[in-house]
């Protein structure tokens, strides 16, 4: 029998396995860094409804524009905002509306929540003194409290997070799902490990990745992914660690679209709904996104 | 920059090395410009043995020249060592790893709270901020170094409309009953001043005044009664040497231009 290869193009990995109704949707990334954005863009073309979308400790454009295009109930985040460039136009826009209902929450219970998510465990007790901010006063459903039984006291918890599908932007896999991140990993690799389904996408799918770079250094196992689709530059605009920076100008553009329901939806439709993922890296122009060097990390 | 050799930003930046210490180990987060740059002089003056951390890129000692606006920049990544970022957040719940943690907010109170969540009222807020990320491990990260770009009476506020990252809580009472592994907040650094706090009533004190700046000037822009000491010394301006390290870190001005 043969080894079942898992490559496959952006929409079909969409198409197969995130459901119409996802109940709870997890994108990587942290920051204007390693987004999924081929695999976002793509959810919002075939209008997949999120219960509830979930998020590394920092997200960027990957949940605002999942917030702006996309149809999404509630989200738990511990930050939505794109750093020196400033704050995050539809988070902010669709909180203070109630368009969207917010789960917010700090980056130890996410951290802790993919843990827990991950391995099995009930919940994950937080330190003593993570209690002392107003985090749980607004959200007790979120953050529930038990009797620590070596001493007695009260500790606040974190919840296992599981989610349905997560979306997960890797630099290089071989077609069986084996992965590697060049940099940063920030939570991604708990998120792969806590979620149910996991769809990636790389810039490059390399056969023999283990052989190239030694096993050590490929710690996504491919039993946990389900899909993988090349999609170069699939972060933009976003960076993907070693290979491109991200594109600040871009992302300019891209905030000053969401100040108005017009501009945004002409975004949508020149970026997003007007196109085919694989057509998206053209409209932004190759020499362009080659222009967006990285001195990265030597390998 | 008004006709001076440096720039705020650069002044800021000397204010918090000066507070660093040789062997103490530093974190930070998203919009980290001004504390990188003053580790990176602490480190190339009187700290050569300080750590410090990156933000969400879990770099050690980022080899930064020039330095870059993203905390989880890929150019971070050139570093003494790289933690994933669950391994930060394992120190920084232990309580004793870490000597001072860089914060800030969209409102900074009395007591050093801050708040990086909501203006108003969190259920009906006239400004949703981006969210808290690390904050609330400010009780058990060492000292609090909490800075901003803005000192005006939006920022400097009576009381938090959300606490976010805990400073002294509501004063020393209750950051008494808490018995928190962290020290609590003990610098704040704006374009106007530096600040500490006063020992017995956990009050925001004003330490030092930046060249040209006038007493007045900081209590007008600030939202509640500081305490103001009869004598208040200037901000001793950038040395040469550390206006020539910063420019050597710095080169494009990523820090410098900020304020």
């Amino acid at each position: 029998m043969e080894r079942t290869r898992k490559v496959m193009s952006v929409s079909e990995a969409i198409r197969r396995f995130v459901p119409d109704r996802c109940e709870s949707l997890a994108v990587g990334g942290m920051h204007m860094h390693n987004n999924p954005m081929a695999l976002i863009r793509e959810v919002i073309r075939q209008d997949k409804k999120i219960k509830r979308l979930i998020t590394s400790p920092s997200a960027d454009i990957n949940a605002d524009l999942l917030l702006g295009g996309g149809s999404v109930e509630e989200i738990l985040t511990a930050y939505v905002g794109f750093e020196h460039l400033g704050l995050a136009p539809n988070f902010r826009r669709a909180v203070e509306k109630k368009t969207v209902k917010l789960l917010e929450c700090d980056e130890p219970f996410l951290v802790y929540g993919f843990q827990a998510g991950a391995g099995g465990l009930p919940f994950i007790p937080y330190p003593k003194g993570l209690e002392s901010n107003d985090l749980h006063k607004i959200n007790p459903e979120l953050y529930r409290f038990t009797t620590d039984p070596y001493t007695g006291e009260q500790v606040m918890t974190a919840a296992p997070i599981k989610p349905s599908v997560a979306l997960i932007h890797c630099q290089e896999a071989d077609p069986y799902g084996n992965a590697i991140f060049k940099g940063s990993e920030f939570t991604d690799r708990q998120m792969i490990f806590a979620a149910e389904t996991v769809v990636l996408q790389v810039e490059k799918i390399v056969p023999n990745l283990a052989e190239r770079y030694g096993a050590t250094r490929v710690n996504v196992p491919g039993f946990l992914v389900s899909a993988v689709v090349e999609a170069p530059y699939g972060c933009h605009p976003t960076s993907s660690h070693t290979y491109y920076t991200y594109d600040e100008d871009h992302l300019k553009v891209y905030l000053k679209a969401c100040k108005s329901p017009e501009s945004l939806g002409e975004y949508l439709h020149q970026y997003v709904l007007g196109m085919a993922e694989e057509e998206y890296a053209v409209e932004i122009g190759l020499e362009r996104l080659q222009n967006l060097t990285t001195r990265g990390v030597s390998e | 920059m008004s006709g001076k050799a440096y720039s705020t930003a650069e002044l800021m930046a000397c204010v918090m090395a000066r507070h660093l210490r040789d062997r103490e180990v530093a974190v930070m987060g998203a919009v980290s410009m001004i504390p990188m740059a003053a580790c990176r002089l602490a480190q190339e003056t009187h700290a050569p043995n300080l750590s410090y951390i990156a933000g969400g890129s879990g770099a050690v000692n980022p080899h930064l020249e020039p330095l870059v606006f993203s905390s989880c920049d890929a150019e971070n990544l050139r570093a003494d060592a790289v933690l994933a970022l669950p391994d930060v957040i394992l120190l920084e719940g232990h309580g004793k790893r870490f000597d001072v943690f860089f914060g800030g907010g969209l409102q900074i109170d009395k007591y050093g709270n801050c708040n990086l969540v909501c203006i108003g009222d969190w259920h009906h807020p006239v400004l949703k901020g981006p969210g808290t990320v690390g904050l609330p491990f400010l009780p058990r990260a060492g000292r609090a170094v909490i800075y901003t770009t803005s000192h005006n009476a939006r920022t400097f506020v009576e009381k938090v409309d959300f606490n976010s990252g805990p400073g002294f809580l509501d004063g020393p009472e209750s950051w008494a009953r808490q018995g928190l592994p962290g020290q609590g907040p003990s610098l704040v650094v704006t374009p106007l001043c530096a600040l500490d706090f006063d020992e017995i009533s956990k009050v925001m004190r004003l330490k030092s005044l930046h060249p040209g700046v006038r007493r007045e000037q900081v209590a007008e822009n600030t939202g509640f009664e500081l305490v103001i000491p009869v004598e208040v010394p200037v901000t001793p301006e950038p040395t040469p040497s550390e206006l020539a390290i910063l420019r050597r870190v710095d080169p494009t001005g990523v820090a410098r231009n900020l304020v």
